[in-house]
């Protein structure tokens, strides 16, 4: 058998029931969704609960809506559920474009985009998108519900704001309105891959730009400086220059068996560079298709 | 041990007492006794256990059985039993499996594909296959089947 | 009736073939389409099935103190923990230098020092965990040019005891297991006659062979004593052979051993011979009367079976202006790893053809196996070929523009050709390789540009030829079993395996060819050693031409047995038969038409009611007669080690990102030779897949261990094999068909040939496409962009 420690498992019906079960097992407890990192990591005996608390039996945890202008997905939404949800392609077509990209379809099909979050793994892949849309995450716990801005979210790898009893039960994302959206994420093939680096770009009316990178530091990063530089000036090889010496500045990237840090470094400039352009031509209406392979 | 799930296995109902660390992988091969999803990495990495559950392709490696409680699961023995489904024959007559261990996995990958998408694109079933990895064929000649089961009538 | 040829004498001449050369479907392919198709792990063998877990060495060079098995004995549903202690036996193929268990000493992390055989897995790996093993640590080595240092460790001090076949050379006091020289004409004239000589070195990393079925293996020992082992493997005679020689000692010969094979998942080389499969055999005799199974993890696939070996390469060519090759010095050293058993025939295998496919009047080819500290080296698709062609075209590529010309015109000029000496002095056999050439040239519109597809991308396109012969022992051999049923199919019964390649759709074809049944009447049945008859292994790329003749031969026989009986029970003679449509045919007489469901099993009614004939059966065998190794050892010359070469040549158009690094195959085209294709579209099955198998070893495979020799990337995660996305845009299938002449049909193997040209091709693409040149692979995204960011800004990258 690939698990070889014992747990308990439990699928509650009501949120109560589930905050209850974390409150009384603590760190003992680990919740499951999709499942795709969890059961990984409990075959590598990197985690070993004593009890899985399924959260898919929890009443109102799914879909993808959009309310006030913003979207809300349920903790239980899927990549594929963002893939396929008319709401975000309209709206916020950028999340789709970075769903597109994470996995494959069966791994897609259960992969939770909360959990991805919850996972902190430095190339998580939907931390930089929302982190540059400044998402934020609700969270249920024992003293009710509060909100966590996702610009809190990630302390260190595998490390997250959560804290001890507590259940992400939805993410929302402020639709930006006039936008131009652009993910890119670097593979070692075509093939399915984690990130070695990404870079997600928001390009806004006024030459405004929010800028995130993901798996090129312990946690995903907003270039607040490179968008500084940026802001308000023409996309030209003077600015795009600038940016390129700034992103030493912004990412710590490591050196590990899959990429050195000199390769993540040179992407994340390259990748920089062919964001910007995509978003702000996408800003303007034009510009390749969201989902094109640009790298 | 002491978990009783119900699962519906390619249309009929199975009533199983299993343990949680049971996967559903593995108890579909060693209690259901359906054997086309393969054991080929253990970590969803290569596609070879993939089932549907609900209809969407899984890697029943990385579901505990007792999550599929209730769930409808259909492996490729559900596939084909009244005469084989269009892409099944397609896949035959242009000869695309050769050692056929990624088949199974790969037929509902594609049996899912063109459920959504009747007459997919050369992209699409290129996306759709990307989670099944095979060593053997290099992928054209499975490829050109479905796209061809897409342009059957 | 004169001077004509009869329908007779064309249908049995077999001239217009009606399945042989035909793209029929697979017989297998409904079983592989619908989920029938078995393999070991599928197979039940009942709630008494044991299950077995391995104690696994951390360390890469140690010496075992100690091993406590007591704890894990302890634990509940635990039946047995054996060691080294219990079966102290070696093994091996070509050489037995292999522990069962290691013993004393421990010689690659992830080497299994004992095993824990339980009532169900989980218990069985709880307590493998509790074994406790206490080691003293040794020095390690894990490059061949180190090990070969004097004041290197030395890996196998007994090295000088152990049998070995007698066309092998190890050296005693070192880590040289084998060593094979190939040396003919004048080697310094030869460069001094040159007008330039190009010098290189060349590096060539380790792999993984990657089949999605990963190894298992079943056993039992029944309370005869008689043990039954159900394996994943290309080669049930030669394990059963291989498990003879190791349980000798317990008394055991082949008589008591049968070895059966259903599907194999893939093999690409990394099945055949014996690796872990030994570990179920001995596990079955420790729990007499218990079936035991034993089925690696994906991680264990990965360090604890065949790696393809390492390989430093130093290359000396030498060529005049007019394009003529002088002279050609290559030195192989192999990182062969722990055990060589098996490997070092992939050494012996390069150091008889590392000259490629040409025509070079003075050679010397020095091809050396050294032991290492990491997993064994093995077979793999390629057998040495895929390794040693990727320095060795390159070089070719870069000899042809140092002396100014092109690199496919070169390779024209200097194209070995049938009756040209081979590197070990016997004739080239025939070949289309100029063809080959050619074609492929042509199919990549050699000599022009391309334009990319993309602004700012390169496009380079690359050439290479490649040959391999099969590297067998000059005996092996192949058997084939045939008999009819009552309602006209057909059973063969053969010892080859199908890998996937669709080795067993072709021997129907074969069949069918000569007694005229269609090939979906015909079953091949996978290999039981009590039961079918006797194939050396399925590899090589040999089956299709060696058991191909063996299954001929004994449809000839049953054809040959079908016109006896009808000449004894309708007086024809034998010579006016023929079979057409499942039929017997008589030329002398138009309306004879007898089916052969009639009496294949039941013979012929005659009129006074006596019966002529009864069950058809036939029987062929196949071994060469011609090959042999006997060569004088210091020069290689004089023997007949290898039976023919399969050529070919191979174009690509190659798009490259120089910001990224990235790069996209537009266009590849293989041209292999093949003798007659039996079936074109499983031949071109193995053109797609082992091209992208190859392109995988250059572009994206990336094997990574420690200091301490352990992998760190024993999984897909961070092993790269292609997915459906990786695929090049355009593959361009050629065939070439010139006739061997002892093939069936004219058959010759392809199999392996068909990645041992990707990595070079793709080198010299590179090269072309952004001048950036690679001695080395992989040529991952990484490098290729690096190397043009520092070409482009040194000064940023100075410190790097």
């Amino acid at each position: 058998m690939t698990l070889t420690r014992s747990f308990t498992y439990v699928k509650p019906g009501s949120l109560d029931e589930a905050l209850a079960l974390l409150a009384e097992h603590g760190r003992a407890a680990a919740a499951l969704a999709g499942g795709t990192d969890l059961v990984p990591w409990m075959r590598d005996d990197l985690v070993a609960p004593d009890v899985v608390v399924d959260i898919k039996g929890l009443p109102g945890l799914g879909g993808i809506t959009l309310v006030d202008g913003a979207l809300r997905l349920g903790a239980l939404a899927t990549f594929s559920d963002v893939l396929g949800s008319p709401v975000v392609s309209a709206t916020f077509p950028v999340l789709a474009e970075m769903a597109g990209v994470v996995a494959s379809v069966g791994i897609r099909n259960r992969a939770t985009v909360a959990g991805n979050l919850c996972s902190a793994v430095p190339s998580n892949d939907a931390g930089p998108v929302l982190l540059a849309a400044e998402a934020s995450l609700q969270v249920a716990g024992p003293d009710g519900e509060r909100i966590i801005p996702l610009s809190d979210w990630f302390l260190a790898p595998r490390r997250t704001a959560l804290a001890g009893g507590e259940l992400v039960t939805g993410v929302t994302v402020p639709v930006p309105g006039r936008h131009g959206g652009c993910y890119l994420k670097l593979g070692r093939y075509r093939g399915e891959d984690l990130a070695q680096a990404s870079v997600a770009v928001l390009a806004l009316p006024g030459s405004r730009y929010h800028i995130a990178f993901g798996a090129v530091a312990p946690a995903t990063v907003r270039a607040t400086a490179i968008e500084e530089c940026l802001g308000g000036r023409p996309l030209d090889e003077a600015t795009l220059a600038a940016a390129d010496d700034l992103v030493p500045e912004v990412i710590s990237p490591i050196g590990d068996l899959r990429s050195s840090a000199e390769y993540r470094t040179h992407m994340c400039r390259v990748m920089l560079r062919r964001a910007l352009r995509a978003a702000a031509q996408r800003l303007g209406g034009d510009g390749p298709p969201y989902g094109e392979r640009l790298l | 041990m002491g978990y009783r799930v119900t699962l519906r296995v390619n249309g009929e109902r199975w009533e199983l007492d299993l343990d949680p660390a049971e996967t559903l992988l593995e108890a579909l091969r060693g209690r259901v006794g359906v054997k086309s999803p393969k054991v080929g990495c253990e970590r969803g990495d290569c596609g070879s256990c993939t089932v549907l559950l609900n209809g969407q392709t899984v890697r029943s490696c990385l579901v505990l059985a007792v999550e599929a409680d209730g769930a409808e699961i259909t492996t490729l023995e559900g596939i084909g039993c009244e005469g084989l489904a269009p892409v099944q024959r397609t896949l035959l007559e242009h000869n695309s499996f050769q050692c056929g261990f990624c088949a199974p996995g790969i037929v509902l990958s594609a049996v899912e594909l063109l459920a959504a998408h009747p007459h997919p694109t050369r992209h699409q079933v290129q996306e759709a296959l990307a989670g099944n990895l095979c060593r053997c064929t290099g992928y054209e000649p499975i490829i050109r089947a479905i796209l061809g089961a897409g342009e059957e009538p | 009736m004169s001077g004509t040829v009869g329908r007779a004498d064309r249908a049995n001449a077999m001239e217009d073939l009606r399945h042989v050369g035909r793209s029929e479907v697979r017989i297998d392919g409904l079983d592989k389409v619908t989920g029938a198709a078995v393999f070991v792990d599928d197979m039940d063998f009942g709630p008494d099935l044991l299950h077995a877990a391995i104690v696994e060495s951390p360390h890469a060079h140690a010496r075992i103190v100690s091993i406590d098995t007591s704890e894990a004995a302890a634990l509940p549903g635990v039946v047995r923990v054996v060691t080294g202690a219990d079966f102290p036996f070696t093994f091996g193929l070509y050489m037995q230098d292999r522990q069962v268990f290691a013993r004393d000493v421990v010689r690659f992390v992830g080497e299994q020092v004992a095993a824990v055989i339980a009532r169900d897995p989980r218990t069985a790996r709880e307590a493998a965990r509790l074994v406790r093993v206490e080691y003293q640590e040794r020095r390690a080595v894990f490059d061949p040019l180190e090990a070969l240092a004097t004041e290197a460790p030395r890996l196998h001090p007994g090295l000088g005891d152990y049998p070995h076949v007698p066309w092998f050379f190890p050296e005693p006091e070192s880590n040289v297991a084998h060593r094979r020289r190939t040396i003919r004409g004048d080697l310094e004239a030869g460069f001094a006659a040159a007008d330039v000589v190009l010098e290189d070195t060349y590096r060539v990393p380790r792999y993984a062979h990657c089949a999605l079925e990963p190894h298992v293996v079943v056993a039992l020992q029944d309370r005869a004593g008689r043990l039954t082992v159900w394996s994943a493997s290309q080669s049930p005679y030669t394990q059963r052979h291989v498990f003879a020689q190791a349980l000798e000692p317990l008394g055991l010969s082949h008589q008591d051993i049968r070895v059966i094979t259903p599907y194999v998942g893939g093999g690409f080389g990394g099945k055949a011979g014996v690796s872990m499969e030994i570990l179920g055999a001995v596990l079955a005799i420790a729990v007499r009367g218990h079936p035991v199974k034993l089925r690696w993890t994906r991680e264990q696939e990965f360090y604890n079976t065949y790696q393809r070996q390492g390989l430093v390469a130093r290359l000396k060519v030498g060529a005049r202006r007019d394009g003529t090759i002088t002279a050609l010095e290559h030195h192989l050293f192999w990182d062969a790893g722990a055990y060589v058993e098996y490997g070092a025939n992939v050494v012996n295998a390069a150091g008889l053809s590392a000259t490629g496919p040409y025509r070079i009047p003075a050679i010397s080819l020095e091809s050396v196996c050294v032991y290492t500290n990491l997993p064994p080296g093995g077979p793999y698709r390629g057998f040495g070929y895929s390794e040693f062609s990727f320095g060795l075209e390159v070089h070719m590529t870069r000899l042809a523009r140092a002396i100014g010309m092109d690199p496919v015109e070169f390779r024209r000029r200097n194209a070995i050709v049938e009756g040209d000496l081979l590197p070990y002095g016997a004739p080239m056999n025939p070949s289309g390789l100029r063809e080959a050439i050619d074609r492929a040239a042509e199919a990549i519109a050699w000599g022009e540009e391309e334009p990319p597809q993309e602004p700012g991308r390169k496009v380079g396109k690359g050439f290479a030829l490649f040959w391999k012969a099969p590297a067998m022992p000059p005996n092996a051999s192949s058997a084939s079993f045939l008999k009819f049923n009552e309602d006209g199919s057909i059973n063969v019964t053969v010892s080859g395996m199908e890998l996937g390649q669709g080795y067993l759709t072709v021997m129907a074809q074969v069949v069918a060819e000569v007694l005229a049944v269609p090939p979906d009447r015909i079953r091949v049945e996978t290999p039981d050693t009590d039961r079918n008859p006797y194939e050396w292994q399925t590899v090589a790329s040999h089956v299709t031409w060696s058991c191909g003749n063996a299954v001929r031969a004994a449809a000839l026989e049953a054809r040959e047995k079908i016109f006896q009986v009808v000449h004894a029970a309708h007086g024809f003679e034998e010579g006016s038969l023929y079979l057409e449509d499942e039929c017997v045919r008589c030329d002398t007489d138009p309306d004879f038409c007898l089916p052969l469901r009639d009496f294949v099993v039941s013979g012929i009614e005659t009129p006074d009611g006596t019966y002529r004939g009864g069950p058809i059966v036939g029987s062929g065998m196949f071994m060469p007669e011609f090959s042999s190794t006997h060569a004088d050892p210091a020069t290689g010359q004089g023997g007949h080690p290898n039976v023919h070469y399969t050529v070919g040549a191979a174009g690509i158009i190659l798009e490259v990102d120089p910001e990224t690094g990235k790069m996209q195959v537009r266009r590849a085209a293989l041209a292999v030779d093949a003798g007659k294709a039996l079936n074109p579209a499983l031949l071109e099955g193995q053109i797609t897949g082992g091209l992208l198998q190859g392109l995988a070893t250059v572009l994206y495979e990336d094997m990574r261990f420690d200091e301490s020799g352990r992998l760190l990337n024993p999984n897909f995660t961070d092993y790269k094999i292609p997915t459906a996305h990786d695929i090049p845009d355009e593959v361009v299938p050629i065939i070439v068909e010139v006739p061997q002449p002892d093939g069936p049909f004219g058959a010759r193997g392809v199999g392996e040939h068909t990645m041992i040209a990707a990595a070079p091709m793709v080198a010299d693409a590179v090269e072309a496409a952004v001048g950036i040149r690679f001695n080395e692979m992989p040529i991952t995204a990484e490098r290729v962009a690096l190397a043009v960011a520092r070409r482009e800004e040194p000064d940023t990258w100075a410190s790097t």
